[in-house]
């Protein structure tokens, strides 16, 4: 009889997305049970159900054969499943032992005992072999050290399953070591792991069996020692069929943007992006594939005057791109679509003219002499929602009452407008029906036949492999592999790249 | 990956016209609820504490209209709560949580005051010399605590508390040490020339030439905040700090400037006082009138336009409060009960807003793996 039993479980959002289909899954005591499938391909969403975060539509969970109701994380924990999350969550002013005692503080005299505190802590972090100091404040630690404190916290519970939600996503190498040892350490102690990747290597480094999840459902579950990587990413990422694209023909025309050795280290010493180099040439979409978090958002944020780079040139037409703020970069003629368009593509509140004009107010027509002049930034406004079809009554509604799609033809409206000579488009679909998609298509390629360079950053591989001129692949702040011809490759083939399972020879010819 | 439906057209429409007068419509039936329940509760309070309530709140309601005199200590009272409560519009138009009116308020006097007794200049020029100097100094000491938040991250919040005192102890020492008269025996200063004084038209009637001018600085507090690209830019700061920054606006710079800003209206708030009020520099000045501007824009809604009627209204709370002191032996307490009790339901509204939107955002949010 398995320990945990899921079975026909569906979840779907308020919004619509199917996150889970009839997924059936299922974990034996004491192993330890890797859950590997894209960003989207609702493994996460699973594992919320199983720790009651979220309630499903539909199907039931078992518990040792036993069904259950799991309602909310403290019935979880009742039943012996803890969680650690992604984002962790502790309280940096506390120290270790406050954290980890947090809610459930031993007492004496109805004072909280400190000393107490401290012993278990010891006692804990000693009986499963983990390094820790109990009265270090949770601040001053590395990432790697405050996830061995959420998994104390989660040990202390009582717990018999951990659930580990992408947790190497932040660590060194190093650091992901020490964490296998401990994970190898839990399971010697009769503990079971469910690890949550989507990083192959280190799936077939430590997990006992593999379930691979697609769109919402289970493609299959097979012993480690019996899968092969190449295996594994065919399952995750699948045989899409190609959408059929009419593809204009592609004018190249010179060289504008070219990136030379360029590295970026993060505020938290990991190194993001490693010596990137690479063109995109006038009348040319250069796509970057790549999983998510290998260096893509970085590299666009960088270019586009948001991040400093640590090391490393960027030329823009022949002419050395200073260290300048976002709006030098734009007067430069770099127009950029974000990833992310609620957290910095849009001001809410504001109306859709003023979304519109935010990075020309200060220009005439729209001001003169610091005022501004309502009148023409109205015409304006009504103009690009015509020419972007955004539907909207009134240019002064606030851009809080628009759809999604309409948020982004407004953030196109704005960024395109101005004939930029270098596009930086990530994610430029995400989240988009099919209709807006194909709009936001049809945009980027009349950018293309303006003699625009396009750098495009996509999670969608058909999408990047249909509209790239050229495609680039990512890997752990590498660019691995340069395509000419991206529409000859397969979505598998791009897979082992993605996964850093093959690259290039460096010697790659530049400039094809 | 979501898969949202695009409205056709007229739904959009629709639903976009919906959420404006939606908007218009709540900021009146709210704002006059609020109003309604603060002086419902009033009564039940004023029941529970009077032998005779309905003498007391009708002193209460009715009061400051009672006389011209009253009318007059009413208006003279708003026309400091107006250009306080620009002060607070201005800042809070960048979410920027500065409460340093207070401190300008007494740097505003102060200057106002030097100005007043020791620059002797003629008539009109004095005046407007004085009005000036005010503003400047409120300006330039707004400029503190905005290079604080700027250029080293230091909460506005904190940084302009502190600055309060340090501002006012310093009005404090100039005034006993420097500007009372030699050897007198009270802490306040000789009365202002007649050059340096806002004019009473009509005789004891305290009403003054101030409360057109906090109407002209609510005209350019309005046309700076809409129609000016530095309001935009505090706008749109206000709105998304992260969205400025990518559209390239400067955040540091206006960060900096919409703190001091602020300042010109608060710091001839200061001058009101001295030259409209007291005609005179005394000790307490301002008992935390700073402060009360703050009550002042939420009221309005941040919205400077609303803010005249803001400040009427809550003055006319503060008058008639001092009138059922007197009258009906209701004390003071009560009033700021009161007044307490509109700015808990104020901030229950806030609430209750910032509640619809954090649904709205939900609903436009996608969903991760």
């Amino acid at each position: 009889m398995p320990f945990i039993e899921m079975r026909g479980i569906t979840k779907v959002y308020p919004n619509g997305v199917m996150a889970n289909h009839q997924v059936n899954f299922e974990v034996e005591a004491g192993e330890i049970h890797a859950l590997v499938g894209e960003n989207g391909a609702g493994k996460t969403t699973l594992m919320k159900i199983l720790y009651g975060m979220e309630r499903p539509n539909a199907g039931e969970i078992r518990i040792r054969g036993v069904p259950v109701q799991i309602r909310s994380p403290f019935d979880a924990i009742r039943l012996g499943i803890g969680m650690v999350h992604q984002n962790l969550m502790l309280i940096p002013e506390f120290t270790v032992a406050e954290n980890i005692l947090l809610g459930v503080e031993p007492h004496r005299w109805g004072l909280w005992d400190r000393s107490a505190t401290l012993q278990t802590v010891r006692s804990l972090a000693e009986r499963y072999g983990l390094s820790i100091d109990p009265e270090a404040r949770v601040a001053d630690l590395p990432v790697g050290v405050r996830q061995r404190v959420e998994i104390i916290k989660v040990l202390h519970r009582g717990v018999d399953l951990i659930i580990l939600d992408e947790p190497t996503a932040l660590l060194t190498p190093q650091e992901t070591q020490e964490l296998f040892r401990t994970i190898r350490e839990l399971v010697k102690q009769g503990k079971t792991v469910i690890l949550i990747t989507h990083k192959l290597r280190e799936v077939k480094a430590i997990s006992d069996r593999i379930t691979v999840m697609r769109h919402g459902r289970i493609v299959g579950t097979l012993p480690t020692a019996e899968a092969s990587e190449e295996e594994l990413a065919a399952w995750m990422i699948g045989r899409r069929a190609l959408p059929t694209l009419k593809r204009p023909p592609a004018r190249r025309g010179p060289c504008i943007l070219r990136v030379e050795n360029l590295s970026y280290i993060d505020e938290g010493g990991r190194a993001i992006l490693r010596e990137v180099s690479f063109e995109v040439h006038s009348g040319e979409i250069l796509g970057i594939a790549g999983v998510e978090g290998n260096g893509q958002s970085e590299l666009v944020e960088i270019l586009a005057g948001l991040r400093q780079p640590t090391a490393g040139e960027i030329w823009l037409d022949g002419e050395r791109l200073p260290a300048g703020t976002p709006r030098r970069i734009r007067s430069m003629g770099i127009a950029h679509i974000p990833e992310d368009r609620l957290r910095n593509g849009v001001a809410l509140p504001l109306s859709i003219a003023e979304n519109l004009i935010a990075d020309r107010y200060f220009e005439a027509p729209f001001s003169r002499s610091g005022w501004l002049n309502p009148g023409a930034i109205r015409r304006y406004a009504e103009d690009l929602i015509r020419a972007f079809d955004i539907r909207a009554p009134d240019p002064e509604v606030p851009a809080e009452a628009l759809s999604g799609g309409n948020l982004q033809r407004v953030i196109l409206a704005r960024e395109l407008s101005r004939r930029p000579r270098l596009l930086l488009a990530a994610q430029p679909t995400r989240g988009l029906d099919v209709g807006a998609t194909e709009a936001v298509h049809h945009f980027l390629w009349e950018q293309r036949s303006n003699g625009a360079a396009v750098l495009l950053v996509s999670a969608d591989l058909s999408e990047l492999i249909s509209l790239s001129d050229r495609l680039a692949v990512m890997h752990d702040g590498e660019i691995v592999a340069i395509f000419p011809e991206p529409q000859r490759l397969s979505e598998e083939e791009i897979g082992l790249y993605m996964l850093g399972l093959r690259r290039q020879p460096l010697e790659r010819e530049e400039g094809s | 990956m979501t898969n949202e439906t695009m409205a056709p057209q007229q739904a959009e429409a629709f639903r976009t016209q919906t959420v404006r007068r939606h908007q218009i419509w709540t900021v009146v039936t709210r704002t006059l609820t609020t109003m309604a329940m603060a002086l419902g509760m009033g009564f039940v309070i004023t029941a529970l504490v009077s032998p005779r309530p309905l003498q007391a709140y009708t002193a209460l309601l009715t009061g400051p209209l009672s006389s011209p005199a009253r009318i007059g200590i009413w208006m003279e009272d708003a026309t400091g709560l107006i250009l306080l409560g620009l002060a607070f519009t201005l800042v809070f138009q960048a979410r920027q949580f500065s409460l340093l009116a207070e401190g300008q308020l007494h740097l505003g006097a102060l200057v106002a005051g030097i100005v007043a007794l020791h620059l002797p200049l003629p008539i009109g020029l004095h005046l407007g010399m004085a009005l000036l100097a005010a503003m400047a100094a409120g300006f330039l000491y707004g400029l503190i605590p905005g290079a604080l938040k700027a250029y080293l991250g230091a909460s506005e919040l904190v940084a302009s508390l502190m600055l309060n005192v340090i501002a006012q102890r310093f009005y404090e020492l100039l005034l006993t040490y420097w500007l009372r008269p030699p050897g007198a025996g009270y802490n306040w200063t000789d009365p202002f020339p007649a050059t340096a004084i806002l004019w009473r038209p009509i005789p004891d009637v305290r009403i003054n030439i101030g409360l057109p001018i906090a109407l002209m600085a609510t005209a350019l507090v309005w046309l700076l905040i809409y129609r000016s690209s530095f309001g935009y830019e505090l706008r749109v700061v206000g709105a998304n700090p992260e969205f400025a920054r990518y559209v390239g606006i400067p955040l540091r710079r206006v960060i900096l400037l919409g703190i001091a800003v602020s300042g010109i209206p608060a710091g001839l708030a200061g001058a009101y006082l001295a030259m409209g009020v007291h005609h005179r520099l005394i000790l307490n000045i301002s008992l935390g009138l700073g402060f009360e501007g703050i009550v002042v824009a939420l009221l309005a809604r941040n919205n400077p336009a609303f803010v005249p009627l803001a400040a009427f209204a809550y003055s006319y709370l503060r008058i008639g409060g001092d009138i059922m002191e007197r009258t009906a032996a209701v004390g003071s307490d009560l009033v700021r009960l009161i007044q307490a009790v509109i700015i808990l339901f104020l901030t229950a509204e806030a609430l209750f807003e910032q509640l619809s939107h954090w649904i709205a955002r939900r609903r436009h949010l996608h969903v991760g793996s």
